[in-house]
């Protein structure tokens, strides 16, 4: 019990300066040391000794063609995050993103492997066989938003509007997947939180200093949560959910939206 | 420790607050030193304590050292939000999230 501080140097989080708050999460440092405690001792994203259950044909078809999709919005955070760099506008911004990007890049690296484990010989062609084509045309406009330089659009695409659904989606899945699909999912929700909350918060930042923003967004908005919800249909992403649980999914993603101002 | 008289301001409550001693309850999103800030939620049969208030962008439970009253700032570090208590419109109290 070394390192629990008695009541005298006891720290309230909650009393630290703002400033203070939003650089420290934003860094290196405190990325580690989050990440440390769920990510360590794990072989490709789960724990080793998680056996494999079995699966029925159906039940496999329907998991390779979600985690395919999951690929798909994967490498478009990993190439969005990484392009996010250079257009983003300050020093902790452009670190933040460099985490992201690492955490993007694991998930892409947990999910391929997780296909190897399903018998999937050539994960590349497997994913463009299943990709949903909503879901292609979603990660080509976040990344031309990104090639153009727009930040705020780029950043309301893909850490509001992609990671809520995907946050969402992946947290559902988890709830009813073998345990290696639900362990490697858990941990790439963990990653997640933080990518939502930046997302929310630098926007958040800029709608305030800058209401006309959010007249700009809104066709933005439009054309990309529609793309996202018909990749929700088309790709099995959802993973065989319920309507009610598909409603579920969509409301966590519009009360973001709704937080930010938009109707 | 900048900012505590900030946290405060706003209160509606009368009265001493109480204090929490907050224990680690495995919650291992962030440094090992914060935990004790944060839990899971358990879902809607989930029930708050003084000390505590829900994250409403990433959906966890925040723990603070005392009692939580209107005004308060709270952080997720979870999340990596900044937010405020505030009195919603069935009398609870819940966290707002603080955009600046
Ligand atoms: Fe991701
Ligand atoms: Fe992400
Ligand atoms: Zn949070």
């Amino acid at each position: 019990m070394s390192d629990t501080p008695g009541p005298s140097e006891e720290v309230d989080l909650h009393a630290r300066d703002p400033e203070w708050f939003r650089e420290h999460v934003q860094s290196f440092q405190f990325w580690f040391e989050a990440v440390e405690g769920y990510l360590g001792g794990l072989d490709h994203g789960r724990p080793p000794e998680i056996p494999e259950a079995p699966l029925s044909g159906i039940e496999r078809a329907r998991l390779v063609t979600a985690l395919c999709n999951y690929c798909v919005g994967e490498t478009a955070a990993l190439e969005g995050a990484g392009g996010l760099i250079r257009i983003a506008p300050n020093r902790e911004t452009k670190i933040f993103l460099s985490t992201q990007t690492v955490d993007e890049g694991r998930h892409l690296e947990v999910l391929i492997h997780r296909l190897r484990e399903l018998g999937v010989e050539d994960p590349e062609a497997e994913i463009r066989a299943r990709a949903a084509p909503a879901l292609l045309a979603f990660k080509d406009r976040l990344l031309d938003l990104v090639a153009r330089g727009d930040w705020e659009a780029a950043l309301f695409a893909q850490n509001v509007i992609l990671e809520s659904m995907e946050f969402a989606v992946f947290q559902n899945h988890a709830r009813t997947a073998d345990p290696r699909t639900h362990e490697v999912l858990m941990r790439i929700v963990k990653d997640e939180r933080r990518h939502i909350g930046f997302g929310e918060n630098e926007l958040g930042r800029r709608l305030r200093a800058e209401p006309s923003l959010r007249t700009r967004l809104h066709p933005v908005r439009q054309e990309l949560d529609r793309l996202v919800i018909a990749a929700f249909d088309e790709g099995g992403a959802g993973s065989g959910a319920s309507p009610r649980e598909r409603e579920e999914i969509t409301r966590a993603y519009l009360h973001a939206v709704k937080r930010l101002g938009f109707e | 420790m900048k900012g505590d008289e900030e946290a405060t301001g706003g209160s509606t409550e009368v009265g001493e607050r109480r204090r929490y001693e907050l224990d680690d309850q495995g919650f291992d999103e962030v440094p090992k030193k914060y935990r004790k800030f944060y839990r899971r939620w358990k879902g809607p049969g989930d029930e708050l304590a003084p000390n505590e208030i829900f994250c409403p962008v990433c959906r966890i439970v925040i723990r603070s050292p005392r009692e939580i009253r209107p005004g308060d700032r709270i952080y997720c570090m979870a999340c990596m939000t900044r937010l405020r208590a505030v009195r919603g419109p069935d009398g609870r109290i819940v966290a707002e999230v603080e955009y600046t």
